[in-house]
């Protein structure tokens, strides 16, 4: 249908915006989960950044949350298909358990991101473009600048307070 | 495999192995470790030992832990 | 298929990244990259069911490790005086 670095760039964004979104919902950026988060926010904090991107940045690294869902339930759904995703689901639900993290924001980053390649590759995607697409994605956020992208993680930690309540 | 893909996890097998030879700090020394055992990875699924694999993903960061319990930071 | 060249390229940017950055815990969301990518890898060269099970295991290990060295780094859990 459309040219493949095009549809590339397309799931790049979308992958972006889901596991962005759940895990401002699921309040990674206030504070860090396990202590190794809290240890590379304070090291963000001190080159220049954020704090709470920092804590965000610190839990994207020391747990799977949404964005590892996200990835896995793209190989899933590249694997096997939409169980190949729900299998995925389970296994990240494993793994934050073994990562002493009791937050739910991978296993539901992974079900919504099953749905969305899911029906992604029913409209002419393919669920290896959501593969690239999530680790452009997380090169954005983890790869470039940690200035950068701490400062725009607060900035979106502030819009979702004042939008949903339960904060500090 | 094609070649792209084989010359760059040879690329990451060996900037871990340099990295982990010329890194003084034992902390940067394990994070060099964990770049040359992902770039052994996709060597071990090409030929399609995914039983080895799932062995080997459980066991290489279990040994990092087990060092990291032996050589804690010291005080400074 | 551009996908694994485009993991396989993050990987090789990422390590480098990794290696030249000189403060320990700001290396660690670069390694987190080189996990994704490889992660992104693994999946893409053999589409078999139980290759998802060898992604998840080969990530969660990854995470699991990252988070080891953090947390030993920064002096682990704080006991209370």
């Amino acid at each position: 249908m459309l040219d493949e670095s095009f549809r590339i760039l397309i799931a790049a964004v979308i992958c972006w915006l889901n596991f962005m979104t759940v895990d401002l919902i699921f309040k990674l950026p206030e504070s860090g989960g396990v202590c190794g988060a809290t240890a590379i926010a304070q090291e963000v904090e001190k080159g220049g950044g954020n704090l709470n991107g920092g804590f965000m940045m610190g839990n994207i690294v020391s747990s799977p949350d949404a964005s590892a869902g996200t990835l896995l339930a793209s190989c899933g759904v590249f694997c096997a298909g939409l169980f190949g995703g729900l299998f995925a689901a389970v296994l990240v639900y494993i793994g934050n358990r073994i990562c002493y993290d009791p937050g739910y924001a991978g296993t539901t980053g992974c079900i919504t991101a099953t749905l969305i390649v899911y029906g992604a590759t029913q409209v002419g995607f393919a669920a290896s473009d959501f593969i690239a697409g999530m680790v452009i994605a997380i090169l954005t956020i983890q790869g470039i600048s940690y200035v950068h992208a701490s400062r725009l993680i607060a900035r979106l930690w502030k819009v979702r307070c004042r939008l949903l309540r339960g904060c500090r | 495999m094609n070649e792209f893909v084989l010359v760059a996890c040879t690329i990451l097998v060996l900037i871990g192995t340099a990295a982990a030879m010329l890194e003084r700090d034992p902390f940067n020394k394990l994070i060099s470790l964990a770049v040359m055992i992902s770039g052994i990875f996709p060597f071990i699924i090409d030929r399609g030992l995914l039983d080895v694999a799932i062995a080997t993903a459980l066991i290489a960061p279990l040994s990092t832990i087990f060092i990291l319990m032996v050589c804690r930071r010291m005080p400074a | 298929m551009i996908a694994i060249y485009v993991c396989a390229g993050i990987a090789v940017y990422a390590a480098l990244r990794v290696i030249f950055q000189r403060n320990t815990m700001r290396k660690l969301p670069f390694l987190n990259v080189v996990s994704f990518a490889v992660t992104g890898i693994i999946a893409l060269l053999l589409p078999h069911p139980i290759t998802i099970a060898a992604a998840a295991a080969y990530f969660v290990g990854s995470t699991l490790e990252s988070n080891a060295i953090a947390s030993t780094w920064a002096g682990g859990i704080k006991k209370d005086e």
